[in-house]
């Protein structure tokens, strides 16, 4: 097609038009992480694109501390449920991976099974809230309920058959032949999974275990349901944000939001560099 | 140091037939050759006597004794995938010092061990290299390297120097063969080439569909084919292969000799036939001529059927000339109805 000014034109409102729609909204949030509640609040003002006058306060407040006589200082600060939200979701990426990846490598390998690999899915087309109250009562009653293992324990079992689905393709894609020789040179098939198949896998592991730790990282509901105070994570410590005077503090939500976005995009970052090749380039003659 | 024979074994995919009753043995020390076309069942064998793929039916022996249930580690036979199979996570020298290092050898020992087979496959100058950074030819010889480093009882390859090109896989097919005297170790080798299979073989097998057609020496093939099939698979341009009644006294195929009773049909190699220039009567026309240095194919036309002859050197023969054939009645082959050889003796 030829390329006239205004196809080009044309091309670019598009792109533009996507990009404000994904983009203008984060944007919103980092320039409301820095404004002052005279700035955010509709009732102080107006609303501007950029802070007039960036402060750390909404940082410095939901850690603890107002410098604002307008909100009184929080009784419980961020530090907590951010700490709950890293070590519940970290734990339970390692639950699900681990779980995962073994029964993935089980279940490609020697097809035992058969029908457990379905089965693994459809877990998830239960509505969550319907296995959640058992959920909830078993957890009571093991005492797990408020504690940052219980909730990494569910996260585990509920990223499970995302771990699993994931891996099993990665599994299955790899040329038995690369396993085969390695067994003919003397390894068990222990110690194959271990030297050969695993470090093969570091880019297929790391990918599954980044997607998996968002899944856990982002979620509302089964926190909501299982802590209470003790360990509450972000999400649901986001949710209670809010002043008897001024309604929903959303300052202080926005920068709790830049703070929860931050381990998501580390990893992302580190991982990028194992993501970029194929699993087996070189391995195979063509 | 071992000799592998096959005892009627059969293996199934699914409902693919993939061997069926396959019977062969590899003597001690032997170059033994597979040769078919693609999806014959020569993969599905290796994997079989290396323990990876259990036979359905059958027996297979390893120095005579059966290795059911033995798993591949302890069988102690080295092998070069067809697809190569090089661990990509190492190093060309991290490859080859594997199989070593996996058994405990003393480390000063695999050096020098590796040192050794990397020079004598000309790789020295790209160990430190991953795979991904080799050509094809280059992992080709890193596989066959992994392979040699170790002491095994026999080798198996698979196909093992199909990415090189023409004039290298000649060089490394001898290269081959004077490993393996050297060596003098048993040697199973896969190949879809009859030139590579025929030259380095001592004894070769002819698959067709997971069925084992013939086994014999190349020349013994070569000279007495058991069936149209076995008779085709070998030389190249491949043997004519005619109905009967083209060949005879007045005949375009002039030939005196006795036929066997249950022949229908004729098999003549394209060297074997004997061509003189004659007139136009019921010889046959030259349709085409390639002169390819050290010998020149024809292609004849006789009554529609087409034939290939080859000549030693240059000829004057031309497209368009009438030639008459002859034939030596002790380089004729004869096949029956089904396809086999007919027996001159009945
Ligand atoms: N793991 C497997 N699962 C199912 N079918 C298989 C498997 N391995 C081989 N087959 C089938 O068995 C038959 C023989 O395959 P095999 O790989 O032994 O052929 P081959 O002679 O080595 O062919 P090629 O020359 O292409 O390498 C084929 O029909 C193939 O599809
Ligand atoms: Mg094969």
């Amino acid at each position: 097609m030829q390329r006239t000014l205004l196809f080009e034109t044309f091309r670019f409102s598009i792109i533009f038009l996507i990009i404000a729609l994904t983009l203008v909204p984060t944007l919103w949030m980092v320039s409301m992480a820095f404004k002052p509640i005279q700035e955010w609040s509709a009732s102080g003002g107006d609303l501007t694109w950029w802070p007039k006058n960036p402060t750390l306060d909404n940082f410095r407040f939901i850690f603890g501390e107002s410098s604002s006589e307008l909100i009184v200082a929080l009784e419980r600060g961020a530090g907590r449920p951010i700490l709950a939200s890293l070590l519940s979701a970290t734990f339970g990426t390692l639950i699900a991976m681990v779980a995962g990846t073994t029964a993935a490598y089980g279940l490609s390998r020697f097809n035992s099974g058969r029908n457990l690999p379905l089965a693994l899915i459809q877990l998830r087309l239960f509505p969550p809230m319907a296995v959640m109250i058992p959920v909830m009562i078993m957890w009571a009653f093991l005492g797990l309920t408020d504690t940052w293992w219980g909730l990494a324990l569910i996260y585990g079992i509920v990223t499970l058959p995302f771990a699993f689905w994931l891996m099993k393709t990665f599994f299955d894609d790899m040329p038995r032949e690369i396993e085969d020789a390695a067994l003919v040179e003397g390894c068990s098939r222990f110690r194959v999974f271990l030297k050969i198949t695993l470090p093969m896998m570091r880019p297929a592991l790391a990918s599954s275990a980044l997607f998996v730790f968002i899944l856990n990282w982002s979620d509302y509901l089964i926190a909501l349901l299982l802590t209470t105070r003790d360990w509450v994570t972000i999400p649901v410590y986001m949710a209670s944000l809010s002043s008897s005077m001024t309604g929903q503090l959303y300052g202080a939500k926005a920068a709790l939001g830049l703070i929860a976005a931050i381990p998501p995009v580390v990893m992302g970052i580190a991982i990028q560099k194992h993501l970029v090749r194929g699993l087996t380039f070189g391995a195979l003659k063509e | 140091m071992a000799s592998i024979s096959f005892k009627n074994v059969s293996k199934r995919f699914g409902d693919n037939l993939a061997l069926d009753n396959v019977s062969f043995e590899v003597k001690d020390n032997a170059f033994f050759c597979l040769f078919g076309p693609p999806l014959c069942g020569k993969s599905t064998i290796l994997k079989i006597i290396l323990g990876l793929i259990d036979p359905d039916e059958g027996e297979v022996l390893i120095d005579g004794r059966s290795v059911a249930g033995v798993a591949p580690a302890q069988r102690n036979i080295a092998m070069v995938f067809q697809n190569l199979a090089l661990f990509p996570h190492m190093s060309a020298e991290q490859n080859v010092r594997f199989p070593l290092a996996e058994r405990g050898v003393d480390p000063l020992e695999i050096s020098n061990r590796v040192a050794e087979v990397a020079e004598k496959l000309n790789i020295t100058h790209i160990l430190s290299k991953p795979p991904s950074q080799l050509s094809g030819g280059e992992r080709q010889r890193v596989a066959i390297a992994r392979a040699l480093v170790r002491d095994p009882n026999a080798y198996l390859m698979d196909d093992p120097i199909s990415a090189l090109d023409a004039r290298l896989r000649e060089q490394t097919r001898v290269e081959l063969r004077r490993i393996q005297q050297e060596l003098g170790k048993t040697l199973v080798y896969v190949t879809h080439d009859q030139e590579e299979a025929m030259s380095v073989a001592d004894t070769m097998a002819i698959m067709e569909d997971g069925k084992i057609r013939q086994t014999g020496t190349p020349v013994d093939l070569y000279d007495s084919p058991n069936s149209t099939y076995v008779a085709k698979m070998l030389g190249s341009p491949a043997m004519n292969i005619l109905p009967l009644d083209f060949a005879g006294k007045g005949k375009p195929i002039s030939f005196s000799g006795n036929t066997p009773k249950t022949a229908i049909s004729i098999g003549i190699r394209p060297e074997d036939l004997e061509i003189k220039l004659a007139k136009p009567s019921n010889g046959a026309s030259v349709v085409n001529v390639e002169p390819l240095g050290s010998f020149t194919t024809l292609m004849l036309d006789t009554s529609g059927k087409q034939l290939l002859a080859t000549l030693r050197g240059q000829t004057k023969i031309q497209t368009g000339d009438h030639v008459a054939i002859m034939v030596n009645p002790e380089r004729a082959h004869f096949f029956d109805k089904s396809g086999a050889a007919a027996q001159a003796a009945g």
